[in-house]
């Protein structure tokens, strides 16, 4: 690849650089949290993280670990950015994403700094797409102050059980609510459709329930709309840790193992429907 | 002014049904011209095209297994005929595992392409089912509008890259312009290119190979002047033109070549044994 | 009503409840004590009409409370949300119990998973009167019985947005070719034909040389089905007008749908000439070269080459042997909320022969003008 082995020269006027032999290790996992164009990247050594938002009431952060890169090497503490994630979708996939074995697109990804654009060099069987992505200062991501020891509630799923339920879900019903309890249902999804209403129920036993952790019943729900894009993430996922805390705020948080057995994660986080403050 | 032909061979149904598909996705309807040894799918450069100009040719010889025509007369032996190949298209696809196919001009209600096919069944008796595909005929004195494209006088003839990788490129970045650059020279060398506010993006195609036109172009015409080799020749299009030229990867094209007149046209030809097709997109500002 | 349906079955109910959503937007259920628990559909023209008929012995538990008739309708969409996924459907289910709450007006379908999961489905539904088409096909002259593959395979040559097909037979033969509405004047529709000969039906009996056209959506509904099911599929009708009606069977099923036909004088189809019967399409084996070129005078503009005098399209009267009793009609928009009928040969059938008047005369203006030429028809019906 002259290309990008040129490209290295050039190194030093770059503030971060990240390489991918395989192109779909990144575009994959943002793949999980396209839901809106905008998207914000944060690099720091320990890797990027790139977060999406929509109305101040749902986040997703997809984290992508310095290991995971070839290379991985960043200037600055922290580097910051916006860029339209649906255009770095294209960009990533310029030769059509191919999951043949032994054809995949290597990724070399170069940013000077603030004003500059997002470049990437890709190259794939010899030919090689330079693109330039202009991008924005970044906005600070919402703070969703959601931390462990305030969990009331936690189960592990595998996501193959919630995919089924997720796309039979009745678009017609303005909110998912979740139930988690100490006894029966244990753990249930429900909504209030034109039709009637739906519920889902997974017993806490059950082979699809990898942990079950009731501190207390909870009942939230959650505008479907917001929920609705996290299908996405579910559909790439192996498993998922759904949580909630004391406010009722939902955490979900995805293991998605990439083309090479690594693992990544992608979560997202939804305030519930009623502005149900602290009690 | 008579045509019937009859295909045997399952083989050279797919690869008309393929031809025919391909032709389908390039325009919504084209003449077909009818000779004694060929057809020609053609599509006059009018403004209401967009400019595109097509001219597919195939000998029947290798498709039809018989093949009667008589013209309009001794002299103009010859049929042509406006149709609409999405429709043939269909007609051919329902009957992709026919034990024979005719395909007849006929006069029904109005004249018709009749795709008449024998469709095995477990039974002794052939399950026939017939298609009446209706035509209009061009007379005599609109043929001139249907002739063969003079090659155009180009400034850089280059093999294109295998299709696919094309095709997939080309899709992608239809999704971020609606405009495209092709830039080519005469070292091997392609690229395509989209800029927007948003994004640039160019992809480089090398060692590509030039074709050698010997004799058959003008070689002493104005490309002759010695051309610089890395110096490229360039064509804006409609990039969903291009993205329609693409879909003939279908057709599993043997060569597929790309001619550049610089800023005025992008000529694209794909070879496929007896099949020509030969698409013009021209360039905008 | 208390009833569950386990393993393979509960894929032939979603099939059937698919199926029947090609006809209309409402389902009527109908538990029975002995015939079984039947599912009906009806069109908004009523032109065509579904019924599924489950015998008790399909279900695994069957209870229906005593000598109390008890029949309700709901959205079709809702029911189908419930068995959205085929697929999954197979791979996880294991069991469906349809539960039925008379207080509260709610009818439960409540899925047993795999891994324990348990999906409920509260769904609302309305009371209604029974809904029934009543019709004898085995008065029929013509009958026939295909697998389903026959008319899958000959189905597939009319595209998918090809509206209605004319059928006719001979004793040794069925074409098939697609009807052109010589009003619409669609010069440029491609026009297609096809026959079977007897030998591919499992059974062909014809007693009366017809032709018949009808929809091709209804009969795509039911092929869903059995194909699936692969159960074979009968077809009976009489001449042109009277219905057509599509069976399938087996010991613990029956459904049988029923199509409106266009009536004979509204049938002529100029484009074609003769029908075919009269005059047999070409047959490959004989085929004769010159009896299918065409001297044609290129110097003639192209254009439509010759219209035949247009027939003019008159409206019928139903057949009465078929009646769709409905006695639950007081709110009429229900049944056509979809708007009049954009082919006048479908409400023709049934739309005639609804036991209440009110019906069609609670129609819009507009919708009267469509329907217009039913009007004599209400007033023989009482």
């Amino acid at each position: 690849m002259p290309l990008l082995m040129q490209s290295q020269s050039d190194d030093d006027q770059y503030v971060l650089v990240a390489t991918l032999d395989n192109a779909r290790n990144l575009s994959n996992i943002l793949k999980a949290i396209a839901f809106k164009d905008h998207a914000i990247f944060t690099a720091t050594p320990n890797g990027l993280r790139v977060t999406v938002e929509d109305s101040k009431c749902l986040q997703a952060n997809a984290f992508i670990q310095a290991a995971i890169f070839q290379e991985f090497t960043i200037k600055e503490d922290l580097v910051g950015l916006q860029i339209n994630l649906t255009v770095l979708l294209d960009c990533l996939s310029i030769f059509g994403g191919s999951t043949v074995p032994g054809t995949s697109t290597a990724l070399r990804l170069c940013y000077k700094g603030y004003g500059h654009p997002l470049t990437l060099f890709l190259e794939e069987g010899g030919v090689v797409t330079v693109c330039k992505i202009n991008t924005q200062e970044p906005e600070e991501p919402i703070d969703f102050e959601f931390c462990s020891s305030n969990v009331t509630n936690k189960v592990i799923l595998l996501s193959e059980s919630l995919k089924e339920a997720f796309s039979e879900l009745d678009m017609t019903s303005e909110v998912l609510q979740i139930t988690m309890s100490l006894s029966q249902p244990y753990f249930r999804l429900s909504t209030f459709g034109n039709a009637g209403s739906a519920h889902y129920d997974y017993p806490k036993d059950s082979d699809m329930m990898e942990l079950f952790h009731c501190t207390t019943t909870q009942t939230n729900k959650y505008k479907m709309s917001l929920l609705k894009p996290s299908t996405k993430a579910l559909a790439l996922s192996s498993k998922v840790s759904v949580r909630t805390d004391s406010r009722g705020v939902l955490s979900l948080q995805y293991l998605v193992r990439n083309d090479d057995g690594q693992i990544c994660f992608v979560d997202y986080y939804c305030c519930p429907d009623e502005e149900a403050d602290d009690e | 002014m008579k045509f019937r032909g009859k295909i045997v061979d399952v083989a050279c149904l797919n690869h008309f049904t393929r031809v025919v598909s391909t032709i389908s996705k390039l325009t919504k309807t084209c003449a077909l011209r009818l000779t004694p040894d060929h057809l020609f799918f053609v599509l006059c450069g009018k403004v209401a095209s967009g400019g595109v100009a097509m001219w597919c040719e195939l000998a029947q010889a290798n498709i039809f297994d018989e093949y009667q025509m008589e013209g309009v007369s001794s002299q103009d032996n010859e049929i042509c005929l406006e149709v609409t190949p999405e429709n043939i298209f269909r007609a051919l696809r329902t009957v992709h595992n026919a034990k024979s196919v005719k395909v007849k001009l006929t006069k029904k209600h109005c004249p018709c392409l009749t795709v008449a096919a024998e469709l095995p069944t477990m039974s002794s008796v052939n399950r026939v089912v017939t298609h009446d595909v209706p035509v209009d005929v061009i007379p005599r004195r609109l043929w001139h509008e249907f002739k063969e494209p003079s090659l155009p006088d180009f400034d850089v003839s280059v093999y294109l890259p295998p299709l696919k990788t094309m095709k997939n490129v080309v899709d992608r970045m239809k999704n971020l312009s609606n405009f495209l650059v092709v830039e080519a020279n005469l070292s091997g060398q392609m690229t395509l290119k989209i800029e927007t506010d948003l994004v640039s993006v160019t992809t480089h195609f090398k060692d590509l190979g030039n074709p050698h036109w010997g004799d058959r172009t003008s070689q002493d015409g104005g490309s002759q002047s010695p051309r610089d080799l890395d110096a490229m020749a360039q064509a804006r299009v409609d990039i969903r033109k291009l993205q329609q030229f693409l879909v003939g990867q279908q057709v599993n094209p043997s060569r597929a070549i790309c001619n550049i007149v610089h800023q005025t046209v992008l000529h694209l030809i794909l070879l496929h044994q007896d099949v020509s097709l030969q698409y013009f997109i021209p360039a905008l500002a | 009503m208390d009833c569950v349906v386990t393993g393979g079955n509960v894929k032939v109910l979603a099939k059937a409840i698919h199926s029947l959503s090609r006809i209309g937007d409402e389902l009527y259920i109908e538990p029975q004590e002995g015939p079984g628990l039947a599912l009906r559909c009806v069109n908004s023209s009523r032109s065509a009409y579904g019924c599924f008929l489950f015998s008790p012995l399909f279900f695994s538990r069957y209870i229906v409370p005593n000598g109390i008739a008890f029949r309700c309708r709901m959205s079709i969409k809702s029911v189908q949300a419930v068995f959205r996924s085929l697929a999954s459907l197979e791979k996880t289910v294991e069991k469906c119990h349809i539960h039925l709450d008379k207080q509260k007006d709610r009818l439960t379908f409540t899925l047993h998973c795999k891994y324990g999961l348990l999906r409920t489905h509260n769904l609302s539904f309305q009371d209604s009167e029974t809904l029934q088409a009543v019709f004898d096909k085995n008065s029929c002259k013509n009958v026939f019985r295909a697998n389903p593959r026959l008319l899958v395979d000959t189905v597939a040559h009319f595209p998918p947005s090809m509206e209605e097909v004319t059928l006719s037979v001979s004793d040794e033969r069925m074409w098939l070719r697609n009807h052109v509405d010589e009003e619409l004047g669609d010069s440029s529709a491609m026009l297609t034909e096809l026959f079977l000969v007897s030998d591919e039906f499992d059974h062909f009996a014809v007693q009366a040389h017809t032709s018949i056209t009808f929809c091709l959506k209804e009969l795509r509904g039911l092929l869903f089905f059995a194909e699936n099911t692969g159960l074979p599929i009968s077809m009976y009708f009489d001449e042109p007008g009277s219905p057509l009606v599509l069976s399938v069977s087996d010991s613990i099923l029956e459904g049988d749908f029923v199509l409106a036909t266009l009536s004979d004088d509204t049938r002529n189809d100029t484009r074609r000439g003769d029908t075919p019967p009269a005059r047999p399409p070409d047959d490959f084996m004989n085929d004769d070269m010159d009896s299918y070129l065409i001297a044609m005078d290129t110097s003639i503009a192209p254009g439509p080459s010759t219209t035949d005098s247009t027939s003019s399209k008159q409206q019928v009267v139903a057949n009465h042997r078929t009646r769709l009793h409905s006695e639950e009609e007081e709110e009429a928009e229900t049944a056509e909320k979809d708007g009049p009928p954009n082919k006048k040969f479908c409400s023709l059938l049934f739309g005639s022969v609804l036991p209440l008047s009110s019906q069609m005369s609670t129609q819009p203006v507009s919708n009267q003008e469509v329907l217009a030429s039913d009007s004599d028809d209400d007033t023989q019906i009482d």
